[in-house]
């Protein structure tokens, strides 16, 4: 089992405070805690200093890890010195412990001690109700669910599968029609099982809408960039749009500016009641990549014969 | 197979997946940090992402050692965060919708 350096994980010297200690692991915690964090690694970073502090904020922890880390910081792999016992210093074993290290474990697995939300925010005495409906239960367990923007037009089922612990799971997950980007799924009593049979934790999916090819989302409404030639912009035209469920016919008016929307009504995603968001085609006016003679010839006639001035507003500006 | 139905929770349920008492889940209503339908705890209802906001505060306040309107503050600021990372996401997508046409 690999030795941990807590002093190391904390970035503190051995000798340093309690308080040298504390503020180490607050400026950590902020910094790698899942909730706030978008470092990649930053559940198992924290999970380190947390299981850092978690020893060496108690003195009587700390005491035991110096004695042991005499003993065993100089090699990388690492026993326990023959018949160590913790001398199960009161009261130092958070929740959080069951997620600790094999090293942790093996240094205080004397200390079963029931879990102690109170310690692990420091608050002992200050917060005494904070665990009055406390029972025990399995870990819950967080993950994406991927849809496609065209399975939220219905009710739609997703296999999914994943890992507790070393045993795989499958699942079939039913996702309402209407369901946003963002929003949960509660699948009860689906997360890792409870402690000595106690009640498993749940299973939360947190939907993610895959990005699509051809449309953005923008609330429940789709967008997207309709390219036309320049003389569709300008004389109008009819043109297929893509929507989720097929192509349909829109008119494009005459003198349409690059960027203007065009709404299609009722093509944008549904909500929960039913009504759907529209879409919206923004057009975006492209030039052809090359032209031959005859068409520069057109170009140049266009080009002589206008009194269009592109940067009339930089000229007004002056 | 999850049910389909929006699952709304009473205080008593709450507390019971949040694992802490109701006299915590009575502090953090009352600073904002979610807003239950119904007014007297007896009649409360929490939704999943209220389930969720208050999972995340317990974290919060357990990991950082930091008081609940702290926690409000942090949670707001996170909420608003959030969104902006979303919609420069979204805006970053479509501007590339742009610039390909153009290449």
């Amino acid at each position: 089992m690999e030795f941990k350096d807590y002093y190391k994980i904390l970035g503190v010297d051995p000798e340093a405070s309690n308080k040298e200690v504390k503020t180490a692991y607050r400026k950590l915690a902020r910094k790698y805690h899942p909730d706030v964090s978008e470092h990649k690694d930053a559940g198992n970073k924290f999970k380190e200093v947390a299981e850092a502090y978690e020893v060496l904020k108690n003195t009587e922890t700390r005491a035991e890890y110096d004695e042991v880390r005499q003993y065993g910081a100089q090699g990388q792999s690492f026993q326990p010195p023959p018949g160590w016992q913790s001398g199960n210093a009161e009261g130092s074993y958070s929740t959080a412990n069951e997620d600790f290290s094999e090293f942790f474990s093996s240094l205080f697995r004397n200390a079963n001690q029931q879990p102690d939300f109170d310690d692990v925010a420091g608050h002992r005495g200050g917060f005494q109700d904070w665990g009055g409906a406390r029972t025990q239960r399995g870990q819950d367990i967080e993950s994406d669910l991927p849809v496609f923007l065209e399975d939220t037009l219905k009710e739609s089922t997703h296999p999914i599968s994943f890992q507790i612990g070393d045993r795989k799971k499958t699942l079939k997950v039913k996702v309402p029609a209407g369901t946003g980007n963002g929003e949960r799924i509660r699948l009860k009593g689906q997360g890792s099982p409870g402690p000595g049979g106690t009640a498993s934790g749940d299973l939360y999916l947190r939907v993610r809408l895959v990005p699509h090819p051809l449309f953005d989302v923008e609330g429940h409404n789709l967008i997207v960039v309709l390219p036309l030639a320049p003389w569709e912009a300008v004389l109008g035209a009819k043109v297929e749009v893509p929507t989720l469920s097929g192509n349909l016919r829109l008119t494009i008016p005459a003198n349409s500016q690059n960027g203007q929307r065009l709404r299609i009504k009722s093509k944008g995603l549904p909500n929960k009641r039913g009504e759907r968001g529209d879409l919206y085609a923004v057009i975006n006016v492209v030039v052809p990549a090359a032209a031959d003679a005859d068409t520069k010839a057109l170009w140049k006639a266009l080009g002589d014969e206008s009194k269009f001035d592109p940067r009339a507003e930089w000229r007004n500006s002056k | 197979m999850n049910d389909s139905h929006a699952e709304n929770m009473s205080l008593t349920e709450l507390c019971e997946i949040t694992v802490v008492s109701e006299d915590t889940i009575i502090e953090i209503v009352e600073h904002g940090i979610v807003d239950p339908q119904g007014r007297e705890p007896e009649s409360w209802l929490f939704d999943i992402h209220m389930l969720m906001t208050t999972q995340k505060a317990v974290r919060l306040y357990r990991d950082l050692e930091i008081d609940w309107s702290g926690i409000a503050f942090a949670l707001s600021l996170l909420d608003e965060l959030e969104q902006l990372r979303e919609e420069k996401r979204c805006l970053a997508m479509r501007l590339s919708r742009f610039e390909n046409n153009a290449s």
